[in-house]
This record gives C-alpha cells, structure tokens and sequence, in this order.
C-alpha cells in the first residue's frame, strides 16, 4: 500500500511542479504578444486559472505526503540517517517546514489571486506565487532524492 | 446600492484581508518557535499510532512533533489573525500586503539556519 501512496504522491506533486511552474513564469516573465514558440507558450498560460487547481493539488498533495510521512519515520528515515545521507536527510527535514509554512500561505495566495485581480497587489501576489513555487520545487527534489536513496519495496 | 455591493462576501472582505496577511505572517512566527522549543499541541508515536497532548515521547519507537506544530502555529496564527481582522478597519487598512510574504521567507531564512548543521555534518 505504502508504495502505490508514495507513486500517487510523487505524480501529484508532479501535477502541482507543472502548475505552479507555468504560473510563476507566466507572472513574472508574461508575453504580451501573440506567443510564436514553444518558450512564449509557456509563458502565455493564463496564471489566473492556475489558483485554484495550484491549493487543491497543494492540499490533497500535503494530505497524501503527512500520511505516508509517518512511514517515512520509521523506515526511510533511518536509511538515510544508518547511511549517513546528512544532506539528503536535512533537505527533507527543511522540506517538511517548508510544507506546513506554505499551507499557512494558501489563505494569502487565494486572496491576492482573486478576480478581478487589483494591481495594486501585484508585487505580494507575483512574490506568494514565487514562494510556493520554490517550496514545491524544494519538496518535489528533497523527496524524489530520498525516495531515490532509500527505494521502493526495500 | 446593490445587494452585492452591500455584502462583498468574504473574500472580498476587507477584514478578511487582514486575516490573511495576519495569518500567514503570524504563521510563520509561530511556528518557527514552536519549532525551535519544541511547542507542539500533541505528539504522534507512528511505530505504535500513539497520539499524546503535547510534547510526550511516544511508548516505543520514534515520536513524530511535525503535526503538533503545525496545528500550535495554525491555533496562534488564527486567534491573532481574527483579532487583528476585528480592529478598527483604519488599523487593518495600514497593513502592508507584503508581510504576507516577507515574514515567511525570513522564517524559512531562519529555518534554514537552525538545519544548517546538516549540510557541514
């Protein structure tokens, strides 16, 4: 079962990377004109569809990750803390602070991307989605490495 | 005055706003603490599924405080973003939107910090 939850987990998060990442360059770097090439289309997107998919991926992907963690803490941490991974093992330590300190983000992030959007709020709205987007990059490599590590079924 | 423009609804709200900014910037404080000292509201031990108030080291195997301090900092950051939300909307009005934001990335800073030792193990 552990095993089928850490694949649903993974893909989840893999949702959400694609998500958050299309939002964060679209409202950083947006394209004004038409989009000619498969860069521009990227930042095209309509970052305001993307709020609402990126907290319920967030949600349900967070859910999934504190389920399984309790598995984590009585295997594949001490995989990595017997084969003395200390980086790996303190990048997932900061990914799990990384995660509870981005739920507490979803409030704001909804709020500032609430139509119609007012500009007077683009800075903190453009600087929440950057935030969230390196927490998700941040949790996605930490557990994909001591995923790696540790492997599946082992 | 339309009905809708009478009652903007929540999120539109201006004391929701506060809320929010409160909330994540209050957040963030909190649970940096609660990290730091060790403040969870309960304790899990998963290699026995035992759940205890507070800071309890489980019976057998590992004690997990993750959840703990989630839910100290989510109880602290909701109280004070609610009493900040119900201040007088001209206070509420003063706050900068990018507390929202700037109080987190400082506690990441700051987490970081604290787990630094990982990195030169």
């Amino acid at each position: 079962m552990w095993i089928a939850l850490v694949i649903t987990h993974g893909l989840l998060a893999f949702l959400l990377l694609g998500a958050v990442t299309h939002q964060v360059v679209s409202v950083w770097v947006p394209v004004r004109a038409g989009a000619a090439n498969f860069v521009s289309r990227f930042r095209a997107v309509g970052s305001a569809n993307y709020a609402n998919a990126i907290i319920a991926l967030y949600l349900v992907t967070a859910a999934l990750g504190a389920f399984i963690y309790t598995n984590y803490r009585i295997t594949a941490r001490l995989t990595l803390e017997q084969g003395h991974f200390w980086k790996s093992f303190g990048a997932f330590e900061i990914k799990e602070h990384l995660i509870a300190i981005g739920l507490a983000l979803l409030p704001a992030y909804w709020y500032f991307w609430r139509q119609p959007l007012d500009e007077n709020d683009a800075l903190t709205r453009k600087a929440l989605t950057a935030l969230l987007a390196f927490i998700v990059w941040w949790a996605f490599l930490a557990g994909h490495i001591a995923n790696n590590i540790r492997g599946l079924g082992t | 005055m339309s009905a809708a423009s009478k009652h903007p609804g929540l999120r539109n709200s201006p004391r929701f706003r506060v809320f929010v900014i409160t909330f994540a910037a209050v957040y963030a404080v909190a649970y940096y603490i609660a990290l730091r000292n060790n403040w969870p509201v309960f304790s899990y031990g998963p290699a026995v599924g035992e759940w205890t108030l507070f800071n309890h080291s489980a019976s057998d195997g590992p004690t997990m405080y993750w959840y703990g301090w989630i839910a100290t900092s989510a109880i602290v950051a909701a109280v004070l973003g609610l009493i900040a939300a119900f201040l007088p909307q001209g206070l509420g009005r003063k706050l900068w939107s990018c507390l929202a934001w700037a109080v987190p990335v400082c506690m990441i800073a700051a987490i970081m910090y604290l787990l630094s030792g990982y990195f030169t193990h």
